[in-house]
């Protein structure tokens, strides 16, 4: 919490606006029926910038100490590591779990 | 920064659930899409837009106790607490709708609409990612309304408002797994 910065109110509108419209996005693009992945890809994407803007502009990491950001940074790398190293195992298994 | 480091672990603790998510994704992808159709997409943009409204709040909450509007905190935690409310009002009427129709997580699950064996595992897994979600939103009702009291009692000022500060991280974080939520389990199609 060393950043202290603060926003102008027309500043935090503005994002929260932003948010909107790329909320409103996320939804129009499911209309036109993307062929998979791309659909995936597309809506994830989208989410991840709504979650930079948010964790830049609210949580105020673009101001914030450095520390911080490599924190966040580090939970995403620890997080797609395990996601990976599950999906090596479960995506060549010969047969799922029989039970689930 | 303790902030943060709390913060990391709520993302890791989400992240296993999320890990559940895909692997059974890329197991039954045809699951997915069908069992996607029971979700209603328009309310839960809405509780997308609630969640986004709801953060705009809390910086506005924020940027009032560092300027010292005392008064202004106060009306911008109301807000966010209505907003908090709405949301989680909106998700009790989605899961009344869907226990009425026997969709219930695991071996519960009697609804026959979906010709998926495996259509309880979908919803296992929704059940655990929207509700610990939930959980999560009722927890920050609680700190909300603990800070409403403390602002009232006049503890805020631009000197310290450190509570307000971190718990705005905390709510802005439920806020940002919802973002991720929300297009994996409503907009799948």
């Amino acid at each position: 919490m060393s950043g202290h910065h603060i926003s102008s109110a027309k500043f935090l509108w503005g994002i929260g606006f932003a948010l909107f419209v790329l909320t409103f996005i996320t939804v129009a693009v499911t209309w036109m029926h993307i062929p998979g992945p791309w659909n995936v890809v597309v809506a994830i994407g989208l989410a991840a910038i709504k979650a930079t803007i948010v964790a830049a502009f609210f949580m105020n990491l673009y101001w914030d100490s450095k520390y911080n950001l490599m924190l966040l940074v580090m939970s995403f790398v620890f997080f797609f590591l395990m996601i990976g190293i599950t999906l090596l195992d479960t995506l060549f298994r010969n047969d799922p779990v029989p039970a689930f | 920064m303790g902030m943060w480091i709390f913060l990391v672990t709520e993302i890791l603790f989400f992240g296993g659930l999320f890990a559940a998510y895909i692997v059974y994704r890329a197991w039954y992808p045809d699951l997915y899409v069908q069992a996607s159709t029971q979700l209603d997409t328009f309310w839960g943009a809405v509780n997308t837009a609630v969640l986004i409204g709801s953060s705009l709040t809390v910086a506005m909450a924020i940027r009032s106790a560092q300027l010292n509007q005392i008064k202004g905190l106060i009306i911008n935690l109301y807000i966010t607490i209505g907003l908090a409310f709405t949301f989680m009002v909106i998700k009790y009427f989605e899961y009344v709708h869907k226990f009425e129709k026997g969709i219930f997580p695991g071996q519960y699950y009697t609804y026959e609409g979906i010709a998926h064996e495996k259509a309880n595992i979908f919803f296992s897994i929704y059940y655990m990612m929207t509700g610990l979600h939930g959980l999560h939103v009722i927890i920050g009702i609680g700190l909300m309304i603990w800070l409403l009291v403390k602002a009232k009692k006049g503890a805020f000022s631009a000197e310290y408002y450190t509570p307000v500060e971190i718990t705005g991280l905390y709510w802005h974080l439920v806020d940002v797994i919802w973002i991720f939520l929300f297009p994996l389990l409503y907009l799948i199609d």
